[in-house]
């Protein structure tokens, strides 16, 4: 699906604590967006001709709208236009963008890839949201997946009871939540992503989606090629 | 909107040969964010040290001066082969 310029109003916002919040843009014209998991959108910033990028957070079976996820905390221009829209405003992007997404069953390297491990810090979780909902509400996908997803501080996180809700609904999916300054009250996985990964057994056969700064993309896979995971089944989209 | 790019699916014709734009890429600034390779994968691609390097030139001259705009780094930079002028970044 080649990209192309959309219109679209400001349909709903969401504020889930002082870093991240989320923003719907209902489609206007054209008013269907089709899209592969993990893709994102050229948002254009009023004032600059430079285009800034955003994770889709919505699954492609919502195709008459975009979600996307914000992180207050950078504060660059991107940031301050979409803090500044209301309900109603019009906004226009390119979509959709990307080569981000789960490896094609078609293919030998998807073939290989018996088990999903998804890795995300902070924003970066924003592609993956939309990948594991398609793979386990819309393709059915009955392999193992496992999120790992590192935040900050324990008051940064958000959709925790969305994820439990699918743990409850798909037995093959798993969510580990690291906190790097959790308090002493958070006795599960602390430190970076990478403590969590190192220190749990290696999922057998997965392919490994990595989402978020590119020090932990670069991180994790050091770790994964030392613990052996073939390059071809690391993939990742690295966010700034 | 004064800054919308032309949608790529209807270039306009003076800009559709791909001739008039020549794209560079800076590459100290360049971070590996890859989304020129995105918007343009006949143009940029990652080397092995996840830098972007230009393949060729041959692609839309709207669609490198989109690659160009969505890099976050500005590490693109495209000039007018006819003129000289650096077009992006302005």
């Amino acid at each position: 699906m080649p990209p192309q310029q959309y219109t679209a109003k400001v349909s709903d916002s969401l504020e889930y604590n002082q870093k991240f919040y989320s923003i719907t843009f209902e489609l206007v014209e054209p008013h269907t967006l089709s899209f592969k998991a993990g893709q994102y959108i050229l948002l254009n910033v009023p004032g600059t001709e430079q285009k800034k990028s955003y994770s889709i957070v919505s699954p492609p079976s919502l195709d008459h709208a975009v979600e996307l996820l914000v992180d207050n905390t950078p504060r660059g221009y991107g940031t301050r236009y979409l803090g500044s829209l209301r309900p109603g405003d019009s906004v226009s992007f390119l979509a959709p963008v990307g080569m981000f997404g789960i490896e094609s069953q078609e293919t030998e390297i998807g073939q290989q890839e018996k088990a999903l491990v998804f890795v995300a810090t902070g924003s970066g979780i924003s592609a993956l949201h939309s990948i594991i909902l398609d793979q386990l509400q819309n393709k059915h996908d009955a392999r193992k997946m496992v999120l790992y997803w590192g935040l900050r501080y324990t008051q940064d996180s958000f959709w925790i009871q969305e994820f439990q809700e699918l743990e409850k609904t798909f037995s093959n999916f798993s969510l580990h939540l690291v906190f790097s300054q959790a308090g002493d009250d958070w006795t599960l996985c602390r430190g970076r992503v990478t403590d969590c990964l190192s220190v749990h057994p290696m999922v057998e056969y997965a392919g490994y989606y990595l989402c978020g700064n590119g020090g932990m993309i670069k991180e994790v896979q050091q770790l994964l090629l030392a613990r052996g995971v073939k390059q071809e089944h690391i993939h990742h989209e690295k966010f700034f | 909107m004064s800054d919308q790019p032309v949608p790529p699916t209807a270039p306009s014709a003076s800009l559709a040969e791909g001739k008039k734009y020549k794209v560079t890429v800076l590459r100290d600034k360049c971070i590996g964010a890859a989304s020129c390779v995105a918007i343009a994968p006949k143009v940029f691609q990652l080397d092995g040290e996840q830098k972007a390097i230009v393949i060729s030139q041959n692609e839309l001259d709207d669609m490198k001066l989109l690659a160009a705009q969505s890099c976050p780094t500005a590490a693109i930079v495209i000039t007018d082969v006819a003129t000289g002028e650096q077009v992006w970044p302005k």
